[in-house]
């Protein structure tokens, strides 16, 4: 028992263990946004009779028709992925930072803009999700749903704000998705390439999706 | 054959607590066909007639397979990314243009501590080997080919790996001074291969956790280092690495090897 508290021990302080943690809470976080996005597109349904036959009112009185237990559960889980993420990240970052001397000049290669801006892509999007929670799920009302999502995007700043942060969780989707497969060791020269290409397809797809809906109220689409 | 005029800016430190600073030289008269570091000793005899301090910088084979060459050339290891896959020995001043300022820095990271002006400390990347990138038993001297068959595809992989000439470029290089490419090809050079499984898991473990202690940085997969690297080392072998870490410390926990 001691050897593998021990060994626990060393791979959670370890720069691979600590990079598989980040990579698998990552994962997870990745399917929560599939998951947001498939009951976010619940909106497009039964449209035009406003809060009357829309079906995200529907889908959000589901997610509240859950048992609390269950409800909090999910919430807490996902609250609790989503801060060791954050936490060995820093940590990371933090190590990282410690361990380079900076050149006069600095020269880069290969590194995307995506890779170089994790930290502050992550930063971005943490901020907007506190906002994002504050303004629809703590003030929101499942029952009414639809409108206060219309009501929230019909003001340009809100709008833009959203896109802006959606944005960063593209860059931010874009590096992390491809860095899962390389940091948990299932990368290879041949499926690499295939890999950073369903980054950016998955992170097209995904943000694309999030950005439609302050779109399509701006649009008058969504009215 | 055109010779260059050049401007060098160069970082000169004359000891490793001495605060360096960028200094500015002219090089005038370099033959095309000259290599970087003979364009370096032709500077350095102008700075010795004109009773200065030459530049101080390593190198020993010129032919690209020591790795002792430790400058960055425009902020990016060997290079100064102008071709792929040379150390500096081996780049021509042909791939520079008439007028060119150059910025010459040491290969910079907190675990390759300066010495003097390019030169750098990387005994780190001894200590990382000294940990366990190496088989403990007497092997004996090199037995028939074939007598132990290796699938080619593994035997050419292992033989990618093994071409790393340990120069740092891949510290240098990383955003983060991560040593992972380093050590993951020195890792898996010999996990590939049949005479490397028995300390397959206490070589892995052993590595990386000496390289963690050394102070280098954290892998962020931006790939810079196999850009960087002048013998094309690819990064699967850290995405090997990852994977034989887990594995080997799931083996060390539930005791699966002494």
């Amino acid at each position: 028992m001691k050897d593998i508290i021990t060994t626990i021990c060393q791979f959670v302080t370890s720069s691979v263990g600590r990079k598989v943690i980040v990579a698998l809470t990552g994962a997870c976080l990745l399917l929560f946004l599939v998951g947001h996005l498939a009951g976010n597109m619940t909106i497009y349904g039964g449209l035009g009779g406003g809060n009357e036959t829309s079906w995200i009112n529907h889908y959000a009185q589901g997610l509240h028709a859950m048992p609390a237990w269950l409800l909090w559960a999910i919430r807490l889980g996902l609250l609790a992925v989503l801060l060791v993420h954050i936490g060995f990240t820093l940590v990371l970052k933090w190590e990282n930072v410690n361990a380079r001397t900076k050149y006069q000049k600095e020269g880069t290669l290969k590194a995307t803009l995506a890779s170089r801006t994790m930290v502050l892509t992550g930063v971005t999007i943490f901020c907007f999700m506190v906002f994002h929670l504050w303004q629809l799920t703590y003030n929101g009302d499942p029952a009414n749903c639809y409108e206060h999502i219309v009501h929230a995007f019909i003001n340009p700043w809100c709008s833009l704000f959203y896109i802006a942060a959606i944005s960063c969780l593209f860059m931010h989707v874009r590096h992390g998705f491809q860095s899962v497969f390389q940091s948990i060791g299932l990368s290879t020269r041949k499926i690499r390439p295939i890999f950073d290409l369903a980054a950016i397809a998955f992170g097209l797809v995904i943000c694309g999706g999030y950005i439609s809906i302050p779109l399509a109220v701006l649009a008058g689409i969504i009215r | 054959m055109a010779n260059l005029n050049l401007t060098l800016k160069v970082w000169r430190q004359d000891t490793p607590q001495s605060k360096g600073s960028i200094q500015t030289y002219q090089a005038n008269e370099i033959p095309e066909e000259a290599s970087f570091l003979e364009m370096l000793d032709i500077v350095n005899e102008g700075l010795v007639i004109a009773g200065q301090e030459p530049i101080h910088y390593d190198h020993d084979c010129r032919e690209g397979i020591c790795g002792m060459c430790s400058l960055t050339i425009n902020g990016v290891p060997h290079s100064g990314g102008l071709v792929s896959k040379v150390t500096t020995c081996q780049l021509h001043m042909r791939k520079f243009k008439d007028g060119d300022t150059i910025w010459i820095e040491p290969f910079r990271a907190e675990a390759f501590p300066l010495l003097r002006d390019l030169i750098v400390d990387r005994s780190a990347l001894d200590n990382i080997i000294a940990a366990g990138g190496f088989i403990e038993v007497r092997t004996g001297s090199a037995p028939e080919a074939n007598t132990m068959p290796i699938r080619k595809k593994t035997s050419e992989a292992a033989f990618d790996a093994a071409a790393c000439i340990g120069c740092g470029a891949c510290v240098a290089s990383c955003k983060n001074s991560s040593a992972m490419l380093f050590t993951s090809a020195k890792a898996a050079h010999l996990n590939l291969l049949p005479q490397g499984q028995p300390e397959k898991h206490k070589r892995v473990l052993a590595m990386v956790r000496q390289m963690d202690n050394l102070g280098f940085g954290n892998c962020t997969n931006q790939y810079e280092c196999e850009a960087a690297c002048p013998k094309g080392i690819s990064v699967d072998n850290i995405a090997k690495l990852n994977r034989d870490y887990i594995i080997a410390c799931a083996a060390e926990g539930v005791g699966v090897y002494a």
